[in-house]
């Protein structure tokens, strides 16, 4: 106790110096620059997209306009998201995933999802299109966040510990990849492992899963023609340049053109219709066209900021015991880092053609809402953090 | 120092609760994630940096265009810089159907400046599956611009160039066309492709898919434009000599018929023009129409070769204008073969023979004189080689070696049978006469000066020869028709049996008239040539010689040739009936 009354005490010195804000403002700061990049970059690398297409009125705001309109959704969200305690997510954590588990039944149902390309991931709205597995992400973290804290003594038990994770887990890889959507799979069993492995899940358990996941991963490629055409059209995009490496070849020769400063903000080749999803999937090699190594290497460097801040802000929760808050940061910052790393590595050809976007920067509603929603909480569990430093209630 | 009391807090509590997070799997899965971006990091200076020129060179394949620039072809012009052969800009109307939005009302305006079924045009906009598909090629640039205006996305423009010629068919053969890419397929336009093509030019250019230059790259090559043509043709008098000749080919029902008219100082080609011809601008039928027949056909000319077997004769001092010769009752004997006079004419001075056009005075003179001299003189006229003017296929004729000339061969040629030669020929020959002994070269472009030509006779035999084929048009002479009101005109008819597989056909002619005006000082020669006329008249003094009479008194008129003799000179042919030359 003692002890602990010249913890305060100092702590309170140090207040009298420097004034301490109650909350993150560089991760505010880092985060509405990050959107504010992405608004320009989807601008420009939609503009000739726009102009071109009947179906978007040949209007070259037309996801410019939409993208504002998103992120002052996204911002909104995560304003009224910041009100919320963290333990108001911790008891709501299940009741979320089952609304994330029910939406995903629902996009796959005929007339209520939409199908795109092959795939059904969307569900109309009136206003926007919801994809759901964009939540599902969010929803995820903080399910299995609580799961581990709530099991957190049958961790190292396999049926008790492990096997209802499992199944859990499973039911949402089948939704996920009847849609098919791959990318948020990989997302959400990234989070998910990440979350059990840094809750203290047993080490043989852990490994027999890595092994499991592998060999699914491997099954499901070898089962899925269109998977298989993914991973070799990757392999070496330069055996089928106009057909199955037609993409990834854009997007490198985007990569090759940008050299070190780039050809300057708006001078893209590639995004003049060669390059599909440039404003999505592909934003990536529009910066890297435009601005260079050096832009490639400021978004690089944004999210492994990003991502150790999220970590910084778990080790603090953990000092505090709130290990809800930790795992949840981690699990927010292990899908921005995991999610980034994928769209990034397959823009540069590293990883097979996944359907992800870059967070909080390319085009896509749901993704911009849910990143927003994330980033608050992460906030807020930075918030609680500082005021529990400074004795105040959470 | 927070940080401290956390910690304290933090091992306070720790015992009393179940969990506690392990740091070094924090730290282990956070040090997996930055490999992961440094990897990231790592292949982007490998594509940004190491492989990116083999990327820069895989772009430019899929987007770098080289474009070519269009060099513009020379324009042919006459002497007088009258545009003969110009290329103009023409549009082609192309669509893009996936942009294309078109009301019904829109189609049918479209297709109304189109010229095409409102039904062609939603058929080929609705072919989703291409990028690019003309409409309508070669457009007027106005009707173009107009169909610009309707404002309907997805269609567009491409600009092209296409050759005009202003003149048409009546200077076809001279000009020729050109093909496909622009290259000169006849005539001129063959001719002087080096000169009036111009070198295309490229540019390496970055499209966007649509095709929409964004981008000018640094290699221009620059076009190197045609270089215009001035031809020695004067258009006023091609547009003569085509309508005479077509008028005479048409009222003489003749097969074809050719017309040469050269400025006599200097060798120059005023005109010339051939039946049948072609509309160059749309040419079809070529392989009857196309032959440029002054040119590349060659023909027996007959009587008027007559004047080089005299003027040999005078140059051989033999022979005055005036010495006598018995044609006895018009025929001669050579060997088992007879020369005959289709009128006998008695006994004729040598001027008489020219005159009267008698074959055996002709072939009587011709046999005083030694075959090498009379080969000589053939020679010199240009006779069995070609006049140069760059023709493809430009014939060369017939004059055999005199070695083995056997005496009637001798006597034939004489009067222009057994030798050939083409219209443009005969009438280069003629400026020998007409320039005091001096030949010129022909010339199809503007001069400066007058070329220097080649003395093949004297003065003095020239001028001998041109007061007796004054004789010709003078009341008595076979071309009485050929005169010109104001002007002296010499000339000479000639009319021959066509050769037919070696055969002269009895009823088969080549009736022509070379001539020149106006006689004192000649500045003008017109040689016409009318194949098989088929309407009861062949003698060259009516078919051919009123076609000369009328090209040559507009060609003066239109040059402003000083007249030489009163406008009452002309002898009606009434008073004076035409003797029929022997054929």
């Amino acid at each position: 106790m003692i002890d602990s009354m010249n913890g305060m005490m100092t702590m309170l010195r140090e207040r009298g110096k420097i004034v301490a804000p109650p909350y993150d403002q560089a991760l505010l700061w880092a985060v509405l620059l990050l959107l504010s990049f992405g608004l320009v970059m989807v601008y420009s690398a939609s503009i000739a997209l726009a102009e071109a297409d009947k179906s978007f009125g040949h209007q070259s705001t037309y996801f410019l306009v939409r993208h504002t309109i998103f992120l002052i959704i996204g911002l909104l969200a995560g304003l009224v998201t910041f009100q919320f305690p963290t333990r108001f997510w911790q008891k709501m954590a299940p009741l979320l995933f089952l609304v994330g588990l029910a939406l995903l039944v629902l996009v796959l149902i005929p007339h209520i999802g939409r199908e795109v390309n092959g795939s059904r991931r969307w569900i109309p709205l009136i206003f926007f299109t919801l994809q759901p597995s964009e939540l599902m992400k969010l929803f995820a973290a903080m399910y299995v966040a609580d799961y581990t804290v709530r099991k957190a003594a049958f961790l190292h038990s396999f049926t008790r510990g492990f096997l209802p994770m499992l199944a859990v887990m499973l039911l949402v890889a089948g939704l996920l990849l009847r849609e098919p959507d791959f990318g948020a799979f990989a997302v959400i069993a990234a989070v998910s492992i990440s979350i059990l492995w840094l809750g203290g899940i047993n080490g043989r358990i852990f490994a027999g899963l890595l092994v499991m996941l592998v060999t699914g991963l491997v099954f499901l490629i070898w089962s899925s023609p269109y998977r298989l055409q993914r991973i070799t059209g990757f392999m070496d995009p330069w055996a089928d340049p106009y057909g199955k490496g037609y993409q990834l070849s854009h997007a490198l020769i985007a990569f090759g053109r940008g050299e070190l400063f780039g050809v300057g903000l708006g001078g893209s080749v590639e995004k003049l219709l060669y390059l599909p999803e440039a404003h999505t999937d592909f934003l990536l090699a529009v910066i890297a066209e435009e601005l260079g190594f050096l832009g490639v290497l400021a978004v690089v460097l944004a999210f492994v900021w990003l991502v150790m801040r999220a970590f910084s802000i778990a080790k603090e929760a953990a000092l505090y015991e709130r290990n809800f808050s930790a795992l949840l940061a981690q699990g927010i910052g292990v899908w921005l880092g995991m999610q980034s790393f994928i769209n990034m590595g397959v823009n540069m050809g590293l990883l097979p053609t996944k359907g992800l976007t870059l967070p909080l920067l390319s085009f896509g509603g749901s993704g911009i809402v849910a990143n927003c929603i994330a980033l608050a909480i992460l906030l807020r569990i930075d918030y609680e953090n500082r005021r529990l430093a400074k004795g105040l209630p959470a | 120092m927070a940080q401290s009391a956390a910690q304290i807090l933090s091992k306070a509590r720790a015992q009393a609760m179940p969990m506690r997070l392990p740091s070094w799997r924090r730290r282990a899965l956070l040090i997996g994630l930055m490999l992961c971006f440094a990897m990231l990091l790592g292949r982007a200076v490998y594509l940004q940096g190491l492989h990116r020129d083999f990327l820069q060179q895989k772009g430019d394949q899929r987007y770098g265009r080289t474009l070519s620039i269009f060099a513009h072809r020379g324009m042919i012009t006459d002497r007088n810089n009258e545009p003969l052969a110009i290329s103009t800009p023409v549009e082609s109307v192309w669509a893009s159907p996936p942009d294309v939005e078109i009301t019904p009302q829109q189609t049918k305006n479209l297709a109304e400046l189109l010229q095409i079924k409102p039904g062609e045009i939603n058929k080929k906009i609705k072919n989703n599956d291409k990028n690019f598909i003309y409409l309508k090629r070669r457009m007027p640039p106005e009707a173009a611009a107009r169909v610009m205006q309707l404002g309907i996305p997805g269609i567009y423009l491409q600009r092209e160039y296409r050759r005009f010629y202003p003149a048409g068919d009546m200077s076809a053969h001279i000009i020729g066309f050109t093909g496909a890419e622009d290259i000169g397929q006849e005539g001129v336009e063959l001719v002087y492709q080096h000169w009036l093509g111009g070198k295309q030019g490229s540019r390496r250019v970055i499209q966007d898919r649509q095709g929409h230059i964004i981008e000018e790259l640094e290699e221009v090559k620059v076009p190197q434009e045609g270089r215009d043509l001035v031809l020695s043709i004067d258009r006023r008098i091609q547009y003569l000599a085509h309508r005479e000749l077509a008028h005479a080919v048409e009222i003489n029902k003749a097969k074809a018929g050719s017309i040469v008219v050269l400025d006599s100082r200097t060798g120059e080609v005023l005109a010339l023009a051939n039946q049948p011809t072609y509309n160059p601008n749309a040419p079809t039928n070529l392989a009857v129409s196309a032959r440029n027949r002054a040119i590349v056909d060659t023909f027996e000319p007959g009587s008027t070769l007559k004047p080089f077997t005299v003027a040999t004769a005078l140059e051989a001092g033999t022979f005055k204008p005036d010495t006598l010769i018995n044609t006895g009752n018009g025929k001669y004997s050579i060997g088992p073969a007879t020369i005959s006079d289709a009128h006998p004419v008695g006994i004729v001075t040598v001027a008489q023979v020219i005159q009267k056009s008698s074959n055996v005075g002709a072939a009587k003179i011709a046999l005083t004189l030694a075959p090498e001299a009379m080969w000589r003189m053939f020679n010199q006229m240009g006779f069995g080689s070609t006049s140069h003017i760059g023709f493809p296929g430009e014939a060369s004729g017939h004059l055999r070696p005199w070695q083995h000339w056997r005496p009637i061969e001798q006597a034939t040629m004489a009067y222009g049978h057994g030798i050939s030669l083409s219209l443009i020929q005969l009438a280069r020959a003629y400026t020998a006469f007409a320039n005091d002994g001096e030949i010129k070269p022909i010339s199809l472009l503007k001069l400066n000066e007058p070329p220097i030509g080649q003395h093949v006779i004297s003065a003095q035999t020239a001028k001998e020869i041109r007061d007796m084929l004054e004789l010709v048009v003078q009341p008595g002479g076979t071309a009485p028709r050929a005169q010109i009101a104001g002007y002296r005109v010499a000339g000479k008819t000639g009319t021959a049996h066509k050769l037919l597989n070696g055969q002269y056909a009895e009823n088969l002619y080549v009736s022509s008239f070379i001539g020149m005006a106006p006689a004192t000082n000649p500045r003008l020669i017109i040689a016409v040539m009318i194949d098989e006329p088929s309407a009861g008249e062949y003698y060259g003094g009516a078919v051919a010689a009123p076609v000369f009479s009328n090209v040559m008194a507009g060609a003066l008129r239109i040059l402003a040739i000083p007249q030489d003799a009163p406008a009452s000179n002309i002898a009606p042919v009434i008073n004076a009936p035409e003797v029929k030359e022997s054929v």
